[in-house]
Formats: C-alpha cells, sequence, structure tokens
C-alpha cells in the first residue's frame, strides 16, 4: 500500500487517508462505526454478511464497504435511513434461523450476534416460522460445534485454511442448509482452536471450558503463554481461584499474536489446577526412603544446611545449579545470582536443549519481530518445524506469503508441512542442513555441501539468488538442531550477505517460552549443557539444586546420576523423574499463579500476570531462591515484589537497561530488550568445526520421504500436557467416538472405541 | 413442439430441419465453417471484434451486455494464458434454446467459439454443460472429435498458425454456475460461489487469467456475423439489439418451442396468439413471464392490443425485460400465488448460500408462502413478502437475490386478486 | 523469480477411515486420465470424476472419496465440501433408475404434480424416497430444461418428455 495521501470525505467530512486504503477500515478509524461479521482483516475478503453496506456517489446500489479501496474523490455516505434499513434487516435475516435462546448459549455475553442485534435488532420479530434445526456435535475433543448458530461468516474456514495451512474445516450443503463441518464430521487437524476464537457465535465452542461457567463470572487476566518461544499474548479466564479457560479474543488482550493461540496455549492450561499439583513442601528424611510433607521453614532449613555442607566437604564447585527455561526472567535471574554470587559455583546452566550462547555472542543483525517475518519478502527457514514447535511463527510465515507474497526457502531434511507453502524447497539428507549454512558462509563451500546435503549446486545458487536480489526484508530463521557453531555463522549472515538496500532480520527458534530469557540472564553463559552436567556427578557435582526438573531425554541413560548425589533439591509442579531422587521438594507455583516476565524470540520481553492466587502452599521460584539466600545469611532485599526484581534486572543486564514493569505493561506495544549487536565477530573457528562435521558427513545416503502428521510434536505428552485428557485422545490419534452428536450439557463421552484405542 | 424463425431467414436455426444436422459434412454444405476461413486467411483479431462491435450483437445469456465490449476489455499484453469459456448451464426456468442449439447444430458452437478464440488469442476454450445435459456433452464430444479429424480444432487450424483446444466440462446440478464468476470457481472445482466483481473476468477469470464467458446463443451467432458483415447482422434486428434472437416458449400454448425472431419483432401478442398456435383449449391468456423465471411477470391486458415490441427496449417499455428469452404463458387456470411460491421455491432451492439476504430470505420467504398455501395466511403477509423482497433486492452478492425478489414484487403489484384470496384481506392495506 | 526447484505437490489430509481408496480398471483409470488431461490444474476435474466415481460405485462412498484425495491431491473434507453443493452428486446410496420430475413453473402448469403423483402411487414411495429393492429412486427436481416438452422427467440420465400417466408405464415397465 503506498503511502502517497487522497482525499475522501465520509458524511459530508473531508479526510486525508492513504491512496488504497480499505473504506471499513478508513471509516472505523475516523470513528464512524460500521458493523460487519464476515470481514477481519488480512483474511481474504468475503463480502457475504452484507452488514457494512455505505452508499457511495455515482455507484449504483449500495456498497460493500469492506471490499472498497478509497480513491481520489470518493464522497461516502455511512449512515442513512437507507443503509439502516439495511443493516438492520441483515441483521434480522440473521436471526431468523438462529435460535434465540441465548440463555443457554456458552456464547451468551460476548456474542456478537448479540452486540450487533442490540445495536441493529428490531424491536419485535417478524420471522415467525419454524426454523431450520440441526443437532449439537462434537467436532474433536477440543471444538464443540452447534450449526445452527452459524451466521456463516466463514471466519473458521479462513483461519483455518490462511492462519494454518489445514483446511481442515469447511463449508458443506448449499442454500439456506449450507454448514460448517468436516467429511464425516471429525476434525482431523492440530485442533489450534483458532476457529472457535473467530467464531462471532456460539457455533464453535470449546469444548474443554464448555457450560463450566459464564464469561461475565471470569476475571479476565492478560498474560504470556508459557509453551514455545513466541510468547503469544493471551487473556487467562479465572473464578474462584480456578483457571477455567484461555483466550486471545482481542477484546481483551491485543498482542502480538492478534486472536492466534495454539493447541497447548489454548488448552492445556487445566494443569494448572491439577490435583496432582505438589501441595506442600516435601522432605526425603533417607535415601530410598518417602518423601514427607513438612512445612516451609523446615524445608528451607534443610536445604541450606544440605547445599553448605556439600560446598564445604567437596568446594563449591560442587554445587550443581540448574534452572529450567520455562521459568520467569526473575526466577532466573535470581537463581543466576544464587549461584553466582551466593554459592559462587562455575557448574550452573539451564535444562534447555538448546544453547543460545554463540547465536547472541555473534549477534550480526536483530532479531526478526513476528510483525517483521509477516512482512519480509525473503524468508530463509534452516532446519526446525515451527508448524509443530513455533506455531505462530508459522503463521506469519505463511501469510507472509499468502498475503504478502514472500518467497519462502526451507532447507530441512524433512518434509516438514511448511513446504505446502514455500516457494523452494531444499531437501537435503538427513542432518546435513549445516552444509547449506556453510556453503551461505562462502560460496567455495558449494560443491561439498551440494554433495553432502545430496542436491545441487544449482539449489544453493538459487538460494543465494533468493538472499541477493529482491527488495524488502530478508529474515534467517534456523531450528534447535543447529549445532553452536552454526549459529555463530547464522548470526553473521546478515553481513555475508552486506547488502544495505534492505534489511537483514535473525529469528532463533528455541522450544521455550523463555528461553531467550534463561540466556539474557546468564544461564547460558557457562557454555554447558544439562546432559555434561549430568554426566559430572559424581566426579566434580555432588549436590544438585534443580528449579523446574531436567526433560526426559536428558535423563535418558542416566537415570542413576541423580541417585548418586549427596544431596538433590527440586522446585516443581509435580512429581517426575527429577523429584524421584530429591532430598527436599518444594512446591512450585505456575505462570498462572505468580508475576514475571518472559522474553519471546523477537526479544519482546513481556508480562506474565498473576490469574489465580498460588494453589497450595506453593510459592514463585525467585521467593523460594531468595528465601534460601535469606537461610544462608545474605538479603537480596527484593521484599517480596517481583517488580523490584525485574528493577535489578533493569540496572544490571545491560539488555534489559532501564526496563520497568511500567514501561513494559502495554501487551499492544511491546518492548524488544536490545542484545548487542556485534558489527565484527571472527567466526574462523566456527567455520571451520562446521566444514569439519559437514565432511564427515557420508557422501551418499537416503532422503527422508516420510510425511509428518499434523500434531507429531504439538500432541506429544509432557508433564503439563499430561495432566489434560483431551491431549491424550490427541496422542492416541484422535479417534473419533462412536457418536459425536452431544445433548447441550454433555461433555464429550469417552466411549469404549475411545477406551481402547487410548488404551485405558 | 416447434422449431422455426418467424419473420426472418433462419440463421441460428438454418440447420436444424436437415437430416445428420449434427454431422461436419451437412454443417459445411450449408455453409458452416466458411466464417472461420474467411477470419483466418486475413482478418485480424481486432478486425474480428470490430465486426461484432458493429453487430450490436448482445449478450444472449441473460444480462444482454454487448459481446463486442466484452471481448475489447480482455487485456492484449498480458502474459498470461486467455480463456474462452461457453456458457451452456441453461437453468434457467423457462429456458431450453441452447439445447436445441446444441443438440441440432454443434458446429455452429465450435465454430463461433474457434473464431472467438481467435479474436481473443485464446488456445484453450471450455464448453461449460449443465450436468443434466449429459446427452449433449456427448453430442459436443463427438463434433469436436469429427472437427479435430478435419484440422478444424486442435493444432495449426486449417493449416495456419493458429491452434485452439475445446474442451466440454461438466456441472452437476446448480442454478447459480450460470452466473459466469460461480461458472469460472466451479471450472476450477471449486463450490460454485460467485466471485467478487472487480476483477471482471476479463481481467482476471479462469485460473486469474483473462477470460471471456458467452452464452452459447451469442457464440452461435458470431459466423453469421462474420460471414455476413456487422452492419448486416445489426440490420437484421434494431440499432441497439441486433440479429436474431432465440426464444424459448413453454407453458398454455398450443406450440410450445424454440422460435428464431428478429430482434424487434413488433408484437408479442400476434406472437403467442398465432406464431406459438394460440392459447391452449382456447383458453384465456392470464400472463406472460417472458424472460426466463427471473423478470418482472406481464398481465395479459399489458400485451393484448399493447403491440409490445420484443427487443431489450421494448420489453423494458411494457414492464419487463428479455432476460434469457424463456416465455413462459399462463392462462386463465394459473393462480398467480402459486406459480409464484413455485419459482421462489426455485430460487430457494438454488441460492448458493453464500451472501445473508439471499440465504436467509429466500429461505423464510418459501416459509411464508407454505404458511399462506397451508391457509395460515395472514393479512399483513403481502407487506411482509414486498418487503422481504426489499431487503434482498440490490443488497445480495450476485443477482441471483435481485432475481428471486422481482418475481414476488410483479406478482403481488400485479396480481394482487391472486394473492387476496389466499390472505383473505386486501393486500395493499 | 526465480523457479522452486523441487516441485512441490499439496499434501492431503487422510482421515484415518477404516476403509482403503477404491481402485477401478485399466479403463476407468484410462478415462479419469483423459479428464484430468483437460486441465492445467488437477482440482477442476473434480466434478468430471466425481461422476465417474459415481457411475463405478452408485454413490460417492468413504472409498470413493478417498479415492479422488488421493487423485487430485485434495483432502476429504475438500470432496465434501464440492460434494455436497451441488444436487446431482450423490453421498448417500441412490436407487438403480433415479426418476427426477422436473417441478418447476412451466411443468407444473402442465401437469408435473399428475407424473409426480402416478409415479408415486405406481412405485409406492414419496419423493425422496428408494423402493425397498433400491431399483427406484423418486424425486422432484428443478428445471430441466426441458420447459416446451413438459411435463418430463429425467430417467437417470435420459430425458422423458411430453410425459402422460400411461407413458411413465410403458417406460418403468420395460426397464430390467
Ligand atoms: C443467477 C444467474 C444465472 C445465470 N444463468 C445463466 C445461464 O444459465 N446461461 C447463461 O448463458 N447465462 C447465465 N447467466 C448470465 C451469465 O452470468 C453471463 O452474463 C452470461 O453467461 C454472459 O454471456 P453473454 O454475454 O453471452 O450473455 C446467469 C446469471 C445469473 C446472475
Ligand atoms: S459480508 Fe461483507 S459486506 Fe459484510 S462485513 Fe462482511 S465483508 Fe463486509
Ligand atoms: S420447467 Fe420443467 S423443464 Fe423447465
Amino acid at each position: 500500500m503506498s503511502t502517497d495521501l487522497i482525499h475522501i470525505s465520509i458524511n459530508g467530512k473531508p479526510f486525508e487517508v492513504p491512496k488504497g486504503a480499505r473504506l471499513i477500515d478508513v471509516c472505523r478509524d475516523k470513528g464512524f462505526d460500521i458493523p460487519s461479521f464476515c470481514y477481519y482483516s488480512d483474511l481474504a475478503l468475503q463480502a457475504s454478511c452484507r452488514m457494512c453496506l455505505v452508499r457511495i456517489e455515482k455507484m449504483p446500489k449500495l456498497q460493500t464497504s469492506c471490499t472498497i479501496t478509497c480513491t481520489d474523490g470518493m464522497a461516502v455516505t455511512t449512515q442513512s435511513e437507507e443503509i439502516e434499513k439495511a443493516q438492520r434487516a441483515m441483521t434480522e435475516f440473521l436471526l431468523a434461523n438462529h435460535p434465540l435462546d441465548c440463555p443457554v448459549c456458552d456464547r451468551g455475553g460476548e456474542c456478537e450476534l448479540q452486540e450487533m442485534t442490540f445495536d441493529w435488532g428490531g424491536l419485535e420479530e417478524r420471522f415467525t416460522e419454524k426454523k431450520n434445526y440441526y443437532a449439537e456435535r462434537y467436532l474433536s475433543p477440543m471444538v464443540a460445534n452447534d450449526p445452527q448458530r452459524c451466521i456463516l461468516c466463514k471466519r473458521c474456514t479462513r483461519v483455518c485454511d490462511e492462519w494454518m495451512g489445514e483446511d481442515a474445516i469447511e463449508a458443506g450443503g448449499r442454500g439456506a442448509h449450507t454448514v460448517i463441518g468436516t467429511y464425516l464430521g471429525w476434525l482431523d487437524c492440530s485442533q489450534c482452536g483458532n476457529c472457535i476464537e473467530v467464531c462471532p457465535t456460539g457455533t464453535l465452542l470449546d469444548g474443554t471450558y464448555r457450560h463450566q461457567t459464564r464469561p461475565w463470572e471470569l476475571a479476565q487476566t492478560i498474560s504470556t503463554c508459557n509453551f514455545c518461544s513466541d510468547g503469544c499474548q493471551m487473556s487467562l479466564g479465572s473464578r474462584g481461584g480456578e483457571l477455567m479457560r484461555v483466550v486471545a479474543r482481542d477484546r481483551y488482550v491485543n498482542g502480538l499474536n492478534g486472536e492466534f493461540l495454539c493447541v497447548k496455549g489454548r488448552f492445556a492450561h487445566p494443569f494448572v489446577n491439577h490435583e496432582d499439583r505438589i501441595r506442600t513442601p516435601l522432605i526425603r528424611y533417607k535415601k530410598g526412603g518417602k518423601l514427607i510433607p513438612t512445612t516451609w521453614d523446615e524445608a528451607i532449613r534443610r536445604v541450606a544446611e544440605g547445599l553448605d555442607s556439600v560446598a564445604n566437604q567437596h568446594g563449591r564447585n560442587a554445587v550443581g545449579v540448574v534452572g529450567s527455561p520455562r521459568l520467569t526472567n526473575e526466577a532466573l535471574y535470581v537463581l543466576h545470582k544464587f549461584a553466582t554470587e551466593l554459592v559462587g559455583t562455575d557448574n550452573y546452566t539451564t535444562t534447555d536443549a538448546f544453547s543460545l550462547k554463540s547465536f547472541f555472542d555473534n549477534l550480526g543483525s536483530p532479531l526478526a519481530t513476528h510483525r517483521d517475518i509477516r512482512y519480509a519478502k525473503t524468508i530463509i527457514l534452516i532446519g526446525g518445524e515451527p508448524e509443530e514447535l513455533q506455531p505462530l511463527t508459522a503463521k506469519q510465515m505463511r501469510q507472509a506469503v499468502r498475503n504478502g507474497g514472500a518467497r519462502l526457502a526451507i532447507i530441512n531434511s524433512a518434509r516438514i508441512r511448511l513446504v505446502e507453502q514455500a516457494t523452494h524447497f531444499i531437501h537435503v539428507r538427513p542432518g546435513s542442513e549445516e552444509a547449506i549454512v556453510l556453503a551461505l558462509s562462502d560460496s567455495a563451500n558449494d560443491s561439498l555441501a551440494a554433495q553432502k546435503a545430496g542436491i545441487e549446486v544449482a539449489q544453493i545458487d538459487v538460494l543465494r539468488q533468493l538472499i541477493k536480489d529482491g527488495p524488502g526484508d530478508v529474515v534467517f530463521m534456523f531450528g534447535g538442531e543447529m549445532s553452536d557453531a552454526a549459529q555463530a555463522i547464522i548470526a553473521r549472515l546478515g553481513s555475508t550477505f552486506n547488502r544495505d538496500d534492505v534489511r537483514f532480520r535473525l529469528h532463533p527458534l528455541p522450544l521455550f517460552n523463555n528461553s531467550i530469557g534463561a540466556h539474557d540472564m546468564g544461564m547460558m553463559e557457562r557454555g554447558i549443557t544439562a546432559e555434561q552436567l549430568l554426566d559430572s556427578i559424581g566426579s566434580q557435582v555432588k549436590a544438585l539444586y534443580v528449579a523446574g526438573g531436567f526433560l526426559p531425554q536428558q535423563l535418558e541413560g542416566r537415570a542413576d546420576a541423580l541417585s548418586k548425589l549427596d544431596f538433590l533439591v527440586v522446585q516443581e509442579l509435580f512429581q517426575n523423574e527429577t523429584t524421584e531422587f530429591a532430598d527436599v521438594v518444594l512446591p512450585a507455583a505456575s505462570y498462572a499463579e505468580i508475576d514475571g516476565t518472559f522474553t519471546n524470540n523477537d526479544g519482546f520481553v513481556q508480562r506474565v500476570r498473576q490469574s489465580i492466587l498460588p494453589l497450595h502452599q506453593a510459592k514463585s521460584d525467585w521467593m523460594i531462591t531468595a528465601q534460601l539466600a535469606g537461610e544462608l545469611g545474605v538479603d537480596f532485599g527484593y521484599e517480596m515484589s517481583a517488580s523490584s526484581v525485574f528493577r535489578e534486572i533493569g540496572e544490571k543486564v545491560p539488555a534489559y537497561a532501564g526496563l520497568r514493569y511500567p514501561l513494559i505493561k502495554d501487551e499492544q506495544n511491546p518492548v524488544q530488550v536490545k542484545h548487542q549487536i556485534r558489527d565484527e565477530a571472527d567466526t574462523q573457528s566456527s567455520l571451520n568445526s562446521v566444514r569439519e562435521s559437514v565432511q564427515e558427513l557420508p557422501n551418499e545416503g537416503e532422503k527422508n520421504y516420510e510425511r509428518r502428521e499434523v500434531g507429531h510434536e504439538l500432541f506429544k505428552i509432557g508433564t503439563l500436557t499430561d495432566k489434560v485428557p483431551q491431549f491424550h485422545l490427541l496422542a492416541s490419534g484422535n479417534p473419533r467416538p462412536e457418536t459425536t452428536r452431544v445433548s447441550p450439557l454433555y461433555q464429550i463421552t469417552v466411549d469404549a472405541k475411545l477406551k481402547e484405542a487410548v488404551g485405558q | 413442439m416447434q422449431i422455426k424463425a418467424i419473420g426472418c431467414e433462419p440463421l441460428q436455426l438454418r440447420r436444424v430441419h436437415l437430416k445428420n444436422s449434427r454431422t461436419l459434412d451437412v454443417y459445411r454444405a450449408n455453409g458452416g465453417y466458411e466464417a472461420l476461413k474467411k477470419v483466418l486467411d486475413g482478418m485480424s483479431p481486432d478486425d474480428v471484434i470490430n465486426e461484432v462491435k458493429k453487430s450490436a450483437l448482445r449478450g444472449r445469456g441473460g444480462a444482454g451486455f454487448p459481446t463486442g465490449m466484452k471481448w475489447s476489455f480482455v487485456p492484449k499484453d498480458s502474459p498470461k494464458p486467455k480463456y474462452v469459456v461457453c456458457n451452456a448451464d441453461e437453468s434457467e426456468p423457462g429456458t431450453f434454446k441452447d439445447r436445441y442449439l446444441m443438440e441440432r447444430d454443434p458446429h455452429m458452437l465450435i465454430e463461433g467459439m474457434l473464431i472467438a478464440a481467435y479474436a481473443l488469442s485464446s488456445k484453450t476454450t471450455y464448453i461449460y454443460t449443465r450436468g443434466e445435459y449429459r446427452y449433449l456433452i456427448d453430442i459436443m464430444d463427438v463434433a469436436i472429435e469429427e472437427a479435430r479429424a478435419a484440422g478444424l480444432v486442435g493444432n495449426n487450424i486449417l493449416g495456419t498458425n493458429f491452434s485452439c483446444e475445446i474442451y466440454t466440462h461438466t456441472g452437476a446440478g446448480a442454478y447459480i454456475c450460470g452466473e459466469e464468476t460461480a461458472l469460472l470457481s466451479s471450472l476450477e472445482g471449486l463450490r460454485g460461489h460467485p466471485r467478487m466483481k472487480p476483477p471482471f473476468p476479463a481481467v482476471s477469470g479462469l485460473y486469474a487469467s483473462p477470460t471471456v464467458v458467452n452464452n452459447v446463443e451469442t457464440l452461435t451467432a458470431v459466423p453469421d456475423i462474420i460471414k455476413m458483415g456487422g452492419e448486416a447482422y445489426q440490420k437484421l434486428g434494431t440499432e441497439k439489439s441486433g440479429g436474431t434472437k432465440v426464444w424459448s416458449v413453454s407453458g398454455h400454448v398450443n406450440e410450445p418451442g424454440v422460435y428464431e425472431l428478429p430482434m424487434g419483432y413488433d408484437d408479442m401478442e400476434k406472437f403467442i396468439m398465432e406464431d406459438c398456435g394460440g392459447m391452449l383449449g382456447g383458453k384465456k391468456l392470464k400472463a406472460v413471464i417472458p424472460g426466463g423465471s427471473s423478470v418482472y411477470i406481464m398481465r395479459a391486458s399489458d400485451i393484448i392490443g399493447k403491440d409490445v415490441r420484443m427487443d431489450y427496449e421494448g420489453l423494458v417499455a411494457a414492464g419487463s425485460s428479455v432476460g434469457s428469452g424463456g416465455f413462459i404463458v399462463m392462462d386463465e387456470t394459473v393462480d398467480i400465488f402459486e406459480s409464484t411460491k413455485n419459482l421462489t421455491e426455485f430460487y430457494k432451492h438454488e441460492s448458493c448460500g453464500w451472501c445473508t439476504p439471499c440465504r436467509e430470505g429466500t429461505d423464510w420467504l418459501v416459509k411464508v408462502f407454505k404458511r399462506i398455501a397451508s391457509g395460515n395466511g395472514r393479512p399483513e403477509d403481502a407487506q411482509l413478502m414486498l418487503d422481504l423482497c426489499d431487503n434482498i433486492e440490490g443488497k445480495s452478492f450476485c443477482p441471483l437475490g435481485d432475481a428471486a425478489a422481482w418475481p414476488i414484487q410483479s406478482a403481488i403489484k400485479r396480481f394482487p386478486e391472486d394473492f387476496r384470496k389466499h390472505l383473505s384481506v386486501n393486500s395493499e392495506s | 523469480m526465480s523457479q522452486p526447484l523441487t516441485k512441490i505437490e499439496p499434501l492431503y489430509q487422510p482421515v484415518d477411515l477404516d476403509v482403503s481408496p477404491a481402485t477401478f480398471s485399466a479403463d476407468v483409470e484410462a478415462e479419469i486420465d483423459r479428464h484430468l488431461a483437460k486441465y492445467p490444474v488437477r482440482r477442476s476435474a473434480i466434478l468430471p470424476l466425481m461422476f465417474v466415481v459415481q457411475r463405478e460405485r452408485g454413490y460417492l462412498d468413504p472409498a470413493g472419496v478417498l479415492y479422488l484425495a488421493n487423485r487430485l491431491g485434495l483432502r476429504t473434507t475438500d470432496i465434501w465440501e464440492v460434494a455436497t453443493f451441488y444436487s446431482m452428486i450423490y453421498t448417500e446410496p441412490i436407487g438403480k433408475y433415479h426418476i427426477q420430475v422436473c417441478k418447476t413453473l412451466s411443468c407444473k402448469i402442465r401437469g408435473a404434480g399428475a407424473i409426480t403423483e402416478h409415479c408415486s402411487r405406481k412405485l409406492g414411495i414419496k419423493p425422496g424416497e428408494t423402493t425397498e429393492d433400491g431399483k427406484f429412486s423418486l424425486s422432484e427436481v428443478e428445471c430441466l430444461g426441458s420447459c416446451g416438452t413438459a411435463p418430463m422427467f429425467q430417467l437417470n440420465f435420459d430425458y422423458h418428455e411430453n410425459l402422460t400417466p400411461e407413458k411413465v408405464d410403458q417406460i418403468l415397465d420395460s426397464l430390467p
């Protein structure tokens, strides 16, 4: 859209607007209310609800403002008897076959049709005929459907196609008998639930929350998702200390994700109030014994003793400190401070599978925000699988290609689903992505790379050409499987190609909601992995202080490592492989119960807000660490307030310099932290090590052609999703129940067929 | 059933009564493919378009848009392939002319399409035929193969460097797929929903490429235009709408059928009462729907003694329009309430469901009609129906909504007594 | 802009139907190939192919839908959305002979109602129903473009025009 201005008049008032602006947006922007259902910005135009009618001079009939782009001298009327009659008529038509039993509708109170009827509805109902009837049903464990209430704005089918690239839900039938649905009525998709989110009526409903409560009974708290590194903004709806639902509906929140959430962000929240949450501190009085409930004072004293004695006997480095990348910046900062200043050990790290140290040490261009991605003109994705691991990033990429005409090149050894949207796909042999990175850094490596990756040199040239020519931002993305050395090279690609006519942006794809924060707070600075730390147990490390559990794959083959420890203390939500050997277990509070911040893969530091009070005796992780420090005789002096911790982060962490909670409170304008960008960096050693590892790759070998099933990562059962029955259904292939019909008040029934499929 | 020309030399119907009129030989023996020859030796695409412009040929599909102008909208410089699509979806109630043109004289359509393709430098053309006309698709396929064997279809037609393919495509039962943009959606394998205009098909149609959609009769008129020249063709008709028009006549006449008349044929009364053999069983004429169901219904009194001229202007002046030229003649036994109910059910069944007013409006109207028919009419129902029609008309996404409203509006206005009967009270109240 | 070097075919989403895709004889496959050859985009052949599958299998059963999805590189739901839009595509089993009486105005006023009633009485089914033995289905349909020869019905793909009850009897009785 060009930026030169043109003149139009709305209801007689003159305005200057950008050429080619969409009339409906302009009118609303200038304060003229225009009703609409089907219009949804950045989705394909539909012009089917006919609510947004306006009168435009010199045009026959009323026009749909959603389809009109402003031209110079256009004279628009948005309010007149004729227009109001038309709009009232459309509302009347929409209500004709729509049930008027709002009191039993799950959307009652937050239904756009209700609101529209309030403004445009008639006083008396003229439709006295029999309404068309369709039975309520479930489309999937997550999605309930009441076809009668559908007004066919087709937002759901459009987000499913345009955002998710799945096309899983469509309109079937014809005329007045059109219904939204799927073949055989079972929804086989990534269950993101965005169709529910964008549905203006009670047609598509959250199957997990349906009929649990009323929207107006919910306290809405704007917070940040605690699953992947995209950091979606969401609204936590709680009632009486219970987290009831999660939505992104932008009447509550309007973050970088708009109304987008993925299956985890939207549906995995029930873990918060799950009965298995650890309720009190627990002590194992002798190895192999049981964990016995105790008081906080007793537990803290015990931990202080335990760590103290190990440090005294075996030296400070015998005490290891580990923090989960799921924790808040506050928790990780205090943990880092505890490890370095109080214990003074060298053995501290995160449980992240993916260290960002070398990437940030060599950072040559700024991080790409999700907005940058949406409007980028060239996107290079090396490895990774955003549609499963960072769904919002994947959505932005799809829209960049579809709506922005971006060129998307995917370099991957697997045919990931995003390839459907890609303009270029370089299918390399398993594990040879780094060969392409090497080639990009220096064309001298082309033939080597091509040989090892099993592609033609020409493919690399095309790729290089993409980056060299064409206007607009260029974004490099890379997945977690990249080695530290490869990350260093990617971090410099901007300066390698060195064009001053376009902007280069980098977008790492770490796995956790606060992986970036964990790096920023210094927990990755030692450059040791959780595995290395575990392996040094016995030889060097004798005691571990773990905030938030190891990943199962990290403990694989190291099961007894933990048992060899003299002393193990764990802060956790649930008992798991790590707590099994713990001497002391401390109940931590979940993201819904605390204040803090996460830093996402845009480098945005975003607020986590307390939606419900900590359950049972749980405490926020940083408080526990601070209390422990106090017990060991050092007062960190935060007076139990997260904001004072963040203030200290603002003072001590350069990238966060000067930040305070009040400065980052607006989720609509997130603040990007200032990671240092280096003009110069020596990547020679990295290049060499990548070249070596590439040279070691075999010269031939099979490529991986297997189809990536939707949800093969998303539906994997983790500690948190394990607590949500619906995820077990998904994990076992989302089997179709014998009947999908439901009477309004029943939730989906796990019938025989389903039970056996799920193996219960 | 009659098939004949009245008041003019048969053009479109020239060959229909010949033996084996379907075959290439008969077609050629009677002037077939001469126009194509003429075009290929010596006429430039623009010459062709100019002739068609001069002929004042207006689209016979219903919209009556000047064909030459439509063709000239196609951007010459576009790098994309260009498509010509023949609209043989003929689903307008009361319309069946295209069917007989294709059944009796398939090569005339092929020649017309080839000339159109040449004029628009298109290499690929499709004939979208409604699914029910399966036997016509078979006829066309045979004819196309015949033509191909004779070097008239395919590569280097008649030894020139003009190449063009003609493919038949089948619909599957959806009136809306006659609407040109819906037809294109359907041809792309999607649900048959109309598309937003602009962009118009001429600019971005089939596969987002420049596309011209023309009715069968429009295309079959083209060979004669080329042969006799644009002016001559136009002179057969009126200044604004040239040539001849093929009308379908059905209902209560002794000789329903397909009649070719010069545009501007001077008397509609004579046409019904004499040319079509008069009213069935000598009953009295009550009403006529002259343009397929989607136009205003006419009272006998607006026809008898009013010498209504049969062309676009004439019929509009008489309070209706040409539409697709499907005459539905109704005698005194017909209850206009019933006939309107019947047509409204048609539109409800055929509404594609895309936009609110058409989808919900037609559904609502049918329910009201049914309630009234079941004896539960209310005095205010007539007003309600008029208001619903008003709320559909001009607000719907495509013209089908309007098409559903017009018959009801005109019927209630022009035959209040028939509605009054059912509403038991004066409907203008 | 440079062309993609690896041809990118859309992935389809096979639902876990407990059926495997339908299979067809070489001739039918050849016929299907002929249809596909007409269009630059595979999806365009969806209606012609549906008619073929319908002819071979009676209606669009899950196996047929799965076949179409694979053959056209679409998801089964894409097949469903199209199939349910068009009145001539059957997603439910239908009688061997489908009698479709035109009920629209021109036919109506020339006695379509009587024809429907006659068929109804003769076959003992109402419009929209199928006989026990699955031999006949009866429907009332909208204008078939045969108004000049009303009343009429379409029997499978064949037009029978200027009908009278006697004519209807002849036609139906002569069916194997
Ligand atoms: C609801 C609707 C149905 C239509 N049905 C047909 C049809 O069956 N056959 C046809 O030729 N045109 C039909 N049309 C007109 C087409 O949209 C289009 O105007 C025509 O095919 C253009 O060809 P022409 O310029 O040669 O008339 C229909 C239009 C509408 C709005
Ligand atoms: S149908 Fe259109 S007219 Fe209406 S709001 Fe939606 S997009 Fe605008
Ligand atoms: S109305 Fe019956 S075929 Fe036209």
